[in-house]
């Protein structure tokens, strides 16, 4: 264990020293989740404008700035991206020298995730400060709402990392599969209330979502700070069933780990 | 550039599971797009005007230009990008064709036609819907507008790559493009003014998207000849502003030896 936390930081140190050197890329691959807040803002602002009542799905113009504001947040802070570059990792081959070392290889990965969320920080943080000036979002939020959001924002960084993780390693499998992080990022943005806050979704997608995952990745804790969860056991529901997500995220990793594992020696031999 | 075409599909056929799996990630995204336009129109009747016909075709168009970006575009780019900085641009250079139309229509994926195949039917249904049928007037002007922006497009792209003779190692270049892209996911009136007049004026990505939507559903209606005159003034200027900007970074390329 003392082994593993002392590989850990130095694959943070190293982590952190790359994404230095590469300040110009990852400032460019935040950019993205900066600009589709802000477009699904204005889409949905002039949605509400169209309505008598200047209302979308229920939230003021106010509380939809205030909702893409705060996912905008959430959604940098639980990004993962693993299910994009297992396939490749695998397919070049670049996955034998990492299964070698004594470390899984998801150490490195996970310190790499978040030594790519501390380095953009720099420069994401003033973008939100202007944005949050930009388009105003109203919040209407209770203090202990707030330090439950903390909880449940930690449980989504969490959740979003494993069950990203557990997807991708599908690539073991599906080597020729690149579409695993297509999908996988097309079923964050609508069923993970990226796109729209999920009251907002048709009926049929929102029955899918309440059965999946995703909507614990970023929407639960924006919605609890928005304050539109309202009672303390709606929000202790939500943060058991994110603890019970990750629980299986993890189980279902290291049974598919085991496998892969075998799966790759076998056919690369 | 027909034997360039040619020699695509030739390397295309051979691939076949490849084929069938990018149909369905086309096919994917396009589903994807639509998803969007019913849960938005689930919640409200329109966007600044433009209902849900509108929007289906500002997907369609949507569709066609990324297709047509990534048929003729992209893959130019990047190889120019590649050549930049690997300083095999000088083979280029010594073919005694123009260097910038040598650069620009080398390579051609032909597969991507699937893309704007998709996004002219989304495109037509959502006209249909609006109208009734296809008014053959709306159809012509919509070509006249698509075409406007798609060099316009080209520009944009062709800035972006020249900047590579300056800051070499600039190959994610082309995510600077997709992001502001997004943007022109829908149309430009939903956004606040001066987004708008940025997006006419800096960044001329209204005249990619909105103006030749604007064109497909409404014909003469919602594009007036000031419109038409516009998209095609920016359009000339950009050209010669692009390949101005082309001949000033060519003269900074120092090549392979030297």
């Amino acid at each position: 264990m003392r082994q593993l936390a002392r590989s850990f930081t130095a694959f943070l140190k190293t982590g952190i020293g790359v994404m230095l050197q590469y300040r110009g890329e990852i400032v460019l691959w935040s950019v993205w989740g900066l600009v589709n807040p802000l477009v699904l803002y204005a889409v949905f602002k002039a949605g509400a404008q169209s309505n008598p009542d200047q209302q979308i799905a229920g939230l003021s113009i106010g509380e939809v700035a205030a909702y893409f504001f705060t996912i905008m947040i959430i959604g940098h802070l639980s990004a993962a991206w693993d299910t994009h570059e297992m396939g490749w990792y695998v397919r070049t081959g670049r996955m034998s020298p990492l299964l070698l070392r004594p470390i899984m290889p998801i150490w490195k990965s996970l310190a790499d995730n978040l030594s790519y969320k501390v380095c953009t920080l720099v420069f994401v943080g003033p973008m939100w400060i202007f944005f949050a000036l930009l388009i105003r979002p109203t919040f209407d939020t209770a203090a202990w709402q707030v330090a439950l959001g903390l909880v449940a924002t930690l449980l989504a960084i969490v959740l979003s990392y494993t069950f990203n993780y557990a997807v991708a390693l599908i690539a073991f499998w599906a080597t020729k599969l690149d579409a695993v992080g297509e999908i996988y990022f097309g079923l964050v943005m609508f069923l993970g209330g990226r796109f729209a806050p999920l009251p907002a979704m048709p009926g049929k997608i929102r029955w899918i979502a309440e059965a999946l995952p995703f909507q614990y990745m970023a929407y639960f804790p924006t919605w609890i700070f928005m304050g539109k969860v309202h009672t303390r056991s709606e929000v202790f529901l939500g943060l058991a069933a994110q603890l019970a997500w990750i629980a299986v995220s993890i189980l279902v990793l290291r049974l598919m780990w085991a496998a892969a594992v075998k799966r790759y020696t076998a056919v690369s031999g | 550039m027909r034997l360039f075409a040619k020699v695509s599909i030739l390397n295309f056929a051979a691939y076949r599971f490849d084929m069938i799996v990018r149909m369905l990630v086309s096919i994917m995204h396009l589903a994807a797009d639509l998803i969007g336009v019913w849960t938005i129109f689930s919640n409200t009747k329109a966007l600044a005007g433009w209902k849900w016909q509108h929007l289906c075709v500002v997907v369609g168009v949507f569709r066609i230009v990324a297709g047509g970006i990534r048929m003729s575009i992209v893959p130019n780019m990047r190889r120019v990008l590649e050549d930049i900085m690997d300083g095999t641009l000088d083979f280029v250079l010594l073919k005694p064709v123009n260097a910038q139309y040598l650069v620009s229509i080398r390579e051609f994926v032909v597969w991507r036609i699937v893309d704007v195949l998709l996004g002219a039917i989304i495109a037509a249904y959502g006209c249909i819907q609006l109208n009734g049928y296809m008014p053959l007037g709306a159809v012509a002007l919509f070509v006249f507008m698509l075409l406007a922006g798609f060099i316009i497009v080209y520009c944009l792209w062709l800035m972006l790559a020249t900047l590579c003779f300056w800051f070499v190692r600039i190959q994610n270049i082309e995510m600077v493009f997709w992001n502001v892209f997004e943007a022109a996911r829908f149309p430009i009136v939903v956004y606040p003014n001066w987004v708008q007049w940025t997006f006419t004026f800096l960044i001329p990505l209204a005249f990619i998207i909105t103006f030749p939507a604007a064109a497909f559903t409404g014909g003469m209606n919602m594009i007036r000849p000031f419109h038409i005159a516009m998209a095609w003034i920016m359009a000339v200027a950009m050209f010669i502003l692009s390949g101005w900007f082309w001949r000033i970074g060519l003269r900074r390329y120092s090549g392979a030896s030297a």
